[in-house]
């Protein structure tokens, strides 16, 4: 087959990919999940936290070339700097973009072009504030081949990515199987009308569940421009084919939004591999067009609440 | 209603909390957003130094009083907004009782196309390329993407690909591409096989689309509009790939003894896309108040009773898709052919997008509103690219769409020029009554 | 409901309409001085993903009319000129209306621009109807000298002669025998990449050709940087000795990292996108040395005049040249030689006649245009990167004998 050859070093490199559109995707999931809503400006939300981790690690590594433990202590700082940066934007979009709209019980197409609005402001804004050309991310940690697999080279930045979304994806599932704020996104996941009967406060269960994702996403954004750079347009190809991910996987569903992910970056490099770099795109809004017509609740089924 | 302080403890917590207070604050924070917005930039090796050049020097206070300023008219338009009303309606009685009449409505547009034949004749030859190259065309694509979202309430955030069908289709038949056509036409013949191309395109795009679910369809679309620039991209050998395609020739009209050919310059073109627009609007009203205005009036304010009344929705989506798509497809050979140049650059997701915030400003599902719109904020950054004013920078024009278009939906989501019937079915939606749009099978607010 | 749509409309539309009936009384007319003012524009992208590329080429182009008034370059001259700079955005569909702007500016009697390609396939006609001279200093779309434009020149070579001379290094140099090719799906590197393809193929050498979208980071490309890791394990799998890259500076070095980090071993050549200082910043000293970079310009860091120019631009712009900058100074003072040449009354056809027999010394090249607007003399030169720093290797001519 077309991809046989280089088979590992393809997956590899598509996992660790796809490890990063599962962080994003779980934004997108967890908002879906409570408002049956895209939160189109989730991409501006991975984009803010590129810029978080990259002004904090240029304030504290500056030109120097950390190693070993102080490697780890920067990349969580890293992380933590992206996380916040994007929870800040999350809600800050929430409140402005999403919340007067609720108020006003205003039609769905109201609540996407906001978003849409919302997403085009904010990353031209970091554009006109930031400068509009890349910045690369001092690097907290020497990148070189950690081990090979089957002849595919794993390299640290892999592993990086590896342990920290594990964690995260640890957290998350903690959180949302034993929190109070968890019980709250899924008894309004699953019936918003019920839930604040039974006195949830859904104004504030809908705003923290922004920030979750924004956790998420934001340092999702850090993670992929750890390697990338950091630049105001990083948000939208990745964000979209995030989103194609979630919907894989399931809209609404946790564990989806994880699965197709990986599924999602694996894919995308096979298919490259037997076609051209240049169609990698293509080949992504392939799957999710496919996916759509063919088993549009995605691989694990959907998990939506049903809000009338 | 403003709460009324009382004495206390909590009173100061009250007073936060009340409306007042609290639209004094977004007042004020929104005017230091704007500031920030026309202060100046920063750059990668100073990014605070946008934000330090914008609010640490007097002119932040400058935009502090404005936006009290702001805070005290709308909080007394409580008070005012009964004179205002009863003002407005003495002036606007008389023309009213006029426009009533229709011969008088005759004249008014008979007026207003001598006059659209008239002015252009006097601008210079810069002003008259931008009526027909940023302002005409997207006027075009405005009145075709208000069919989509205005009339059937969809989210197309791919439009530009039928723009772009129509432009290479243009260079297709004309025999610019790489392929070659059956046989070579004169691109002002071509002109109904674009508008046909994209139409065509626009019911291969939505037969197996229009299922889906609102947002859905919008990703699709927007995927479709990245999609298409890839394509045209990566196809060299079908579309003369990133390099483009030169030497589309000019319209030429040879009919018996009637002989024209339309050069280089803008204004002949003008005159063809005035045709063009005024059948366009033409077509769209009586399209409106037909019968599939109707039906697309139903799906929009309760599809599931639009589908239990019997209406095939699927079939009225695609429909709207389909005539939306037709201007794009003229606009897009217009262009092609009065440039002679198009590449895979010029069809973004950017401008789907920019269309989208035109039809939205002037008023989705009116006629007026999307020509008026588009006309609007296509013209001013021309303008303050001549007379710059107030801190705009042209790189930054999106961030001021993007902030317009939030404020829109906040405030004025039928736009600036509503139709009458969108208007009211926002209203009803917002109390619970339908839904305005196509977006969801099932109805219902949103959490 | 029928009275709000005539407030808002009144509202809205009286002023414009005050406004907008106001507005053809832009007058643009030359003020009344003892010395004629003529004014030299430059167009090219300003705003947006490629304005780094733009600004590199404007600020070069002020400082030659800034050197020229002063008297500095040409002397005394019998008139003062005037800049004006007019953004495109690098968009064909732009440019026909940034090009208007300066036609009916009745001061511009020439044109340092379109900056590129497929602006200047765009503009062209119309800056050819109204004989306004257009001397472009990095459009090199080879299909632009072909359509019959007399008043189009440019200072560089185009894409058909930097390919095949590159085909030609790596063969005889370099003596590959099989050639991994990559292109960025811009305008620029897929023509530059076909002539190296096909000159590589005609002398026997094995090419495998791939297009890589241009990543959103470095031009807003639809591309990101994840693409790379699977295309550097392919090309490392596929035992090539030398991969040849036809793009912009900041792919490049994207591509270079993931290229060294899979481990492969073989050569890295790029074109004249990638002269420039920020490759080796991006890229980092380890990675982007030995790196061959091709240019049809001559090394400007060595001749007198040369650093000069590298000063005084820095001191006007607050950033160093990059690439195109030399070419577009070199390209305003051939308009300014010209200029002088005819004398106080300068006209945009005087000055079309002119620049088509015009002989210039300049400081990237002898400025002469062949008949169809080309330059005369296509020398294409090779640079290395060397302990961090681009040194020139030599002309390909003498290189690949």
């Amino acid at each position: 087959m077309c991809f046989t050859q280089n088979f590992w070093n393809l997956f590899i490199s598509g996992i660790a990919n796809g490890l990063v559109y599962a962080l994003i995707a779980l934004g997108y999931t967890l908002v879906y999940g409570v408002l049956q809503l895209i939160n189109f400006a989730h991409s501006e939300v991975f984009m803010s936290g590129g810029f978080g981790g990259y002004f904090i690690l240029n304030a504290v590594i500056g030109s120097s070339q950390p190693s070993g433990l102080a490697s780890v202590g920067f990349v969580v700082l890293g992380i933590l700097g992206g996380a916040v940066a994007g929870g800040v934007v999350a809600f800050l979009l929430e409140r402005v973009a999403y919340r007067p709209l609720r108020r006003r019980n205003a039609p769905r197409l109201a609540f996407l072009i906001s978003a849409i609005g919302a997403s085009y402001f904010m990353y031209n804004l970091a554009g006109k504030e930031f400068g509009r050309d890349a910045v690369s991310i001092p690097s907290p940690f020497t990148n070189g081949t950690v081990f090979t697999v089957f002849g595919a080279q794993v390299q640290t930045y892999y592993i990086v990515i590896a342990v920290a979304t594990l964690v995260m994806l640890v957290l998350l599932d903690r959180v949302v199987a034993g929190t109070r704020l968890g019980k709250g996104i899924r008894a309004v996941a699953q019936d918003s009308q019920t839930a604040s009967l039974m006195g949830v406060n859904i104004d504030r269960v809908i705003s923290q569940t922004f920030v979750l994702g924004g956790l998420l996403g934001g340092a999702a954004g850090f993670l992929f421009g750890l390697n990338a750079g950091v630049v105001y347009t990083m948000g939208f190809t990745p964000s979209l084919k995030a989103f194609t991910a979630a919907v894989l996987g399931g809209i609404g569903n946790i564990r989806g939004a994880v699965l197709g992910g990986l599924v999602l970056g694996v894919a995308e490099n096979l298919g490259v591999a037997c076609t051209q770099s240049s169609w990698r795109d293509v080949i992504a809004f392939g799957i999710l067009v496919l996916v759509l017509l063919i088993r549009p609740t995605g691989i694990l089924g959907e998990r939506l609440g049903r809000s009338a | 209603m403003s709460a009324v302080p009382q004495q206390g403890p909590g009173s100061a917590a009250r007073l936060w909390r009340s409306t007042d207070a609290r639209r004094l604050f977004s007042c004020v924070v929104g005017a230091l957003v704007v500031a920030v917005i026309t202060g100046p930039s920063g750059s990668s090796s100073s990014p605070t130094s946008g934000f330090t050049g914008s609010l640490f020097r007097p002119r932040a206070l400058v935009f502090v009083a404005l936006g009290v300023a702001l805070w005290a008219v709308m909080t007394s338009r409580r008070r005012f907004g009964d004179l205002i009303r009863r003002a407005n309606d003495r002036v606007v009685a008389a023309p009213r009782q006029l426009l009533a009449n229709r011969w008088y409505r005759y004249v008014v547009y008979l007026a207003a196309f001598a006059f659209a034949i008239w002015y252009p004749t006097i601008l210079s030859g810069y002003w008259q390329e931008v009526l027909v190259d940023q302002i005409g065309v997207f006027v075009l694509l405005a009145l075709g993407l208000n069919v989509v979202v205005g009339y059937a309430g969809l989210l197309d955030l791919g439009y530009i690909a039928f723009y772009a069908i129509g432009a290479y289709s243009a260079a297709y038949w004309t025999g610019a591409l790489p392929i070659h056509p059956p046989m070579h036409l004169n691109p002002f013949w071509a002109i109904p096989f674009a508008v046909l191309a994209a139409m065509l395109a626009g019911v291969v795009l939505g037969a197996p689309t229009l299922r889906l679910r609102g947002d859905y369809l919008a990703i699709v679309t927007l995927g479709f509009g990245e999609i298409i620039q890839i394509v045209a991209t990566n196809l060299t050998g079908v579309t003369g790939g990133a390099q483009g395609v030169i030497g589309i020739p000019h319209f030429s009209l040879h009919a018996g003894s009637l002989k024209y050919v339309w050069h280089v310059k803008a204004l002949p073109y003008y005159y063809l896309l005035l045709v063009f627009v005024v059948i366009a609007l033409a077509a769209f009203r009586s399209l409106e108040r037909s019968r599939v205005g109707r039906c697309w009036a139903a799906i929009r304010e309760d599809e599931v009773a639009a589908e239990a009344s019997g209406i095939n929705v699927l079939k009225y989506k695609v429909m709207a898709f389909s005539i939306g798509a037709s201007t794009s497809g003229f606009a897009g050979i217009l262009t092609a052919s009065k440039i002679g140049f198009i590449e895979p650059g010029d069809f973004t997701v950017q401008l789907s997008i920019l269309i989208l915030v035109l039809v939205v400003f002037g008023g989705m599902g009116s006629l007026l509103g999307a020509v008026l719109g588009a006309a609007v904020l296509q013209w001013l950054p021309q303008l303050l690219r001549v007379h710059p004013l107030f801190g705009f920078q042209p790189p930054d024009l999106f961030i001021y769409l993007g902030a317009l278009l939030v404020v829109m939906m906040i405030f004025r989501p039928a736009g600036i020029v509503p139709s009458r019937r969108r208007r009211s079915e926002i209203g009803l939606a917002e109390h619970g009554v339908g839904t305005a749009d196509a977006m969801s099978a099932a109805g219902g607010p949103v959490a | 409901m029928h009275n709000k749509w005539f407030r808002f409309l009144l509202m809205l539309g009286t002023p414009f309409l005050a406004i907008a009936l106001v507005l053809p009384a832009t007058s643009t007319g030359a003020s009344a001085a003892s010395k004629p003012t003529y004014t030299i524009a430059y167009e090219g992208p300003l705003s947006g993903g490629n304005a780094q590329l733009g600004l590199n080429m404007e600020y070069a182009v002020e400082l030659a009319i800034n050197q020229a008034n002063a008297g500095k370059s040409f002397g005394t001259l019998p008139f003062q000129l005037k800049f004006v700079p007019e953004d495109d955005q690098g968009l064909a569909s732009v440019s026909p209306t940034a090009a208007q702007a300066l036609i009916t500016n009745p001061s511009v009697v020439a044109v340092v621009g379109p900056a590129f390609s497929g602006a200047t396939k765009a503009a062209e006609p119309a800056f050819n109807a109204a004989g306004l001279a257009t001397v472009s200093p990095s459009a090199t779309a080879p299909a632009l000298a072909t359509q019959g434009w007399n008043n189009f020149f440019r200072v560089v070579a185009d894409d058909n002669a930097q390919g095949p001379a590159d085909a030609l290094y790596v063969k005889k140099v370099l003596k590959a025998k099989k050639v991994y090719t990559l292109d960025d799906a811009s305008a620029y590197a897929s023509g530059l990449v076909s002539a190296f393809d096909a000159k590589a193929q005609s002398l026997g050498m094995k090419v495998k050709h791939q297009t890589v979208q241009g990543t959103t980071q470095c031009q807003e490309g639809t591309g990101d940087v994840s693409e790379y890791p699977p295309l550097a394990s392919e090309i490392k799998s596929s035992g090539d000795p030398v991969t040849f890259y036809a793009g912009y500076y900041c792919d490049f070095a994207l591509l270079a990292k993931a290229l060294r980090t899979q481990g492969y071993k073989g050569k890295l050549v790029s074109d004249d996108g990638s002269l420039d200082n920020h490759f080796i910043a991006e890229a980092g000293a380890r990675v982007a040395n030995s790196t061959l970079i091709s240019c049809a310009c001559a090394d400007e860091t060595k001749s007198a005049s040369a650093t000069s120019f590298a000063k005084q631009f820095k001191t006007l712009a607050h950033f160093s040249i990059g690439t195109y900058s030399a070419e577009a100074y070199d390209a305003t003072n051939t308009v300014i030689s010209v200029m002088k040449s005819i004398g106080a009354n300068v006209s945009r056809t005087a000055v079309v006649s002119g620049l088509r027999t015009v002989d210039y010394k300049g400081l990237t090249k002898t400025v002469k245009f062949q008949s169809n607007g080309d330059i005369s003399g296509t020398a294409v030169y090779i640079y290395q990167v060397k302990s961090g720093k681009i040194t020139v290797l030599g002309l390909v001519s003498k290189l690949a004998k």
